[in-house]
Order: structure tokens, then sequence, then C-alpha cells
């Protein structure tokens, strides 16, 4: 949870992101208790509106959900369901940049591919 | 029990004039309850002036500011439930300031009916204040430290800040952005904080009010208003494609590039296609976009 805020994107969606990582890395397991939006504002000194959209957000892709009065909890296959949902956006958020710049600088399908390979194979 | 929830402070067709003048120009505001509102504008824009005749410390030379329905003016009633909390000066009207900073806090104890003593207590030892010590002695960080120990200690439900943290260093600063975040959280309470060092507060201010010359060239929701902002930059011929028919603030050119800020109204959208870098702006970005003057040096 300790990452620090950018201005890349808005306040709540690097919050919601920065619990999914949590969530990822099993910083935050399932049914353990998240922190609050209080807990949250207060720490990063952001409104707390702004924290709570964050964690809302998380709620309605069933992510998290509330015990009332208690607070908010990582759902039972929050992090299938995280993964899930970052593969959808796979493409989107990593591929089509690359492509683009590939693009520009005239570097071709198989010259990626290649790239792919020798890399993958190094880093896994 | 009063619904304190519908209780807003409005002023409408606040015009000031000093000296032939005219200092704010027409300004219409609502201040809800129960928001973190920040209050930007250059030195001069008038924030001082609207936050004082919002609190009825100074008198506009026309129009009305009214607490749920009630004039604020002269009404102890609309008065009990608003605080400003302006800079402390080493030299008052009278000469040097020999007040000391308990007295001060005293007078602040009668001056709002709400007065929470023990978080006054709890905020002096938190930033070492020694309240003994005469106003005038105090470091110019000292200062800021009484104005925000007045404004948070006073429990008023709109609370007005005339920057704050104009006087604190960095580490400071973020203690009073905590403090402000975490009172907020516990009570609700309305804050409206007026400064100059706009970035390390964009965060806080759940909406936002720039001032310039006087009026109000906008009021909206922080992050809204930055999710429709944008810098566009490229070669020149494509950033002029792109941003036909919109709202673009702060040209700045560069041999064959330029970089514009895009404001987008509702239901627009910058067309697809152009090679141009798109890139989010900053509260501060836009500001300098909005106020910022095209010198040449």
């Amino acid at each position: 949870m300790n990452e620090i805020l950018n201005q890349e994107k808005s306040i709540y969606l690097q919050i919601s992101e920065m619990i999914e990582n949590d969530i990822l890395r099993d910083v935050l397991l399932e049914e353990e208790k998240v922190p609050s939006t209080n807990e949250l504002a207060k720490f990063f000194k952001i409104n707390p509106a702004t924290a709570a959209k964050g964690i809302n957000l998380l709620v309605d892709e069933g992510i998290l959900y509330k015990k009332r009065g208690i607070g908010m909890f990582v759902a039972q296959g929050a992090k299938q369901a995280i993964k899930n949902k970052r593969k959808d956006a796979f493409y989107e958020n990593f591929v089509k940049s690359l492509l683009t710049e590939a693009a520009r600088l005239g570097i071709g399908e198989e010259e990626l591919i290649k790239m792919i390979r020798q890399h993958g194979q190094q880093e896994s | 029990m009063e619904q304190e929830e519908t209780m807003s402070l409005k002023c409408e067709n606040i015009v000031k004039i000093y000296q032939k003048k005219e200092v704010l120009k027409n300004i219409d505001l609502e201040i809800e309850h129960g928001k973190i509102y920040g209050l930007i504008g250059r030195n001069g824009a008038g924030k001082t002036t609207l936050l004082s005749i919002l609190t009825a410390q100074n008198p506009a030379t026309r129009g009305s500011v009214t607490y749920d329905g009630m004039p604020v003016w002269e009404n102890q009633q609309a008065l009990d439930h608003l605080c400003f909390s302006r800079e402390i000066n080493a030299v008052s009207p009278f000469g040097q300031n020999t007040m000391r900073v308990k007295e001060y806090l005293r007078i602040a104890s009668v001056f709002y009916p709400k007065w929470d003593k023990q978080m006054a207590k709890r905020l002096t030892k938190l930033f070492h204040l020694d309240v003994q010590k005469r106003i005038a002695k105090l470091s110019k960080g000292m200062m800021s430290m009484v104005t925000v120990i007045v404004a948070l200690a006073s429990k008023a439900d709109i609370t007005m800040l005339d920057e704050p943290v104009a006087g604190l260093d960095v580490v400071a600063r973020e203690q009073f952005y905590r403090l402000v975040v975490d009172e907020y959280a516990k009570t609700g309470r309305t804050f409206v904080i007026s400064t100059h060092i706009i970035e390390e507060a964009a965060d806080v201010f759940e909406e936002v009010v720039i001032l310039k010359d006087g009026m109000v060239l906008c009021k909206e929701n922080t992050q809204e208003l930055l999710e429709r902002s944008m810098h566009v930059s490229g070669n020149a011929h494509d950033v002029d494609a792109v941003c036909e028919g919109l709202c673009v603030y702060h040209e700045k050119k560069m041999g064959r590039s330029k970089g514009v800020t895009v404001v987008l109204e509702k239901g627009q959208s910058l067309p697809k296609g152009y090679d141009v870098t798109v890139q989010p702006v900053s509260l501060q970005d836009l500001f300098l976009a909005f106020c910022g003057e095209e010198e040449a040096i």
C-alpha cells in the first residue's frame, strides 16, 4: 500500500489499483479487512470522498464487500477476478502503445515476436 | 435538532469596491455543507476579501450573504456557525502585538461557541507551541500554526482558512493536510481553504473555486475538472487540427512543436487518429493555464 500517488491518472483510480496490487501480492488476503476510507484519506492526504470512490469502485466490481458497521473486506475469489480484469485490459493498457511505438520505429511483427521470445525466456 | 446537512453559505451578486476599484465583481457562490473547498487565485484576485465578506468581517458594497437563508451580517445566530481564521500579524494597528498566544486562544474560545479546549491543547503540544510567547515574537511558521489551531479547535460548521500554510515548512504542511482530512473525516465539517501552494493541497479539495480578477472563473469538483482537462502537444499542425473548436489555453510554441492545455466541455472529446501526445494536467498546471500571463521576458 505504500506506493506514491502521481498525477498520471485520477486519484481514486490509483487507490483502487493500489488495493488490487496488494491483493495480487498477498499483502491483503481474501476475507481480510481493507483500510477504511478515513485511514486511506489520512495516509495519502487526500479527500475522504476520493478514497471512498476508489473503494466503491472495487465493491461494484465484487473485489471488495462491505460488512455493515465493521468495514470493507476482500471478497473470495478477488485475486482471480483482478487477474481476469487486468487480462481483459492488457491489450489496451500495454500492447496498444507497444504496437504504436513499434510502428513509428519501423519494427516489424517478426522482430517484435523475436524480442518477446528472447527476453521472455530470460525473464521467467 | 438542526439539519446541518442542508445549511449552506450563499453569496449573491457580491460586489466590493475599494477606493473606486472593483475588487470583487458579481460573485455568486454557494458553499455547501460537508465539503473541503479549495479557493485558489493569484495575489490580489480577491480571495481574502471574499472570505472576510462571507464571514461578515467586511461589508460588501452590494449583494447579500446568507447562511441557511439568514443574512450573515451582524447576525450572531449565523455567525456562530462560521469561523474565519486569518493570518496573524506581528504588528497590529496599535503597534507590536504583545498579546500572548494563550490569551489569543482564550479570546478565540469566547468567540467560537463550539470551541474545543482539548483539541486546542493537543494541537499546541503537537506543534511544540509555547503559549506563553508573545505573538510579536513568534516566527512566521508559529503564527501560521496558531491560525491553524484556531480554525480546527473552533469546531465551526463552516471554517475558512486564509493561506494557512504560507509560513509552514513542508513537514508542517503535511501535518496540516493530515489534520484537516482527519477532522473532516471525523466530523464532516466544511472547510474553505485559500492557498498559493496548489499542488500539495489539490488532492484534499473536493471542489475547487478559481478566482481571477475578482470573478469566479470556475467552481467545480476537482477530479471532474481535471478529467476534462489535458495537455496536447506535438507538431503544431496536428495540435491545431486536434484542438479545432475546443477551448485552449496557454499555447506554447517551440520551433515546429506546440503545446496547449485543452479543457473539454460536456460531450466534447479529442478526435482520434492524430499523432499528438496527450497528457493529464495537474491542478497547478491548469491554474497556470487559466491565470498565467504570457509575458515576454
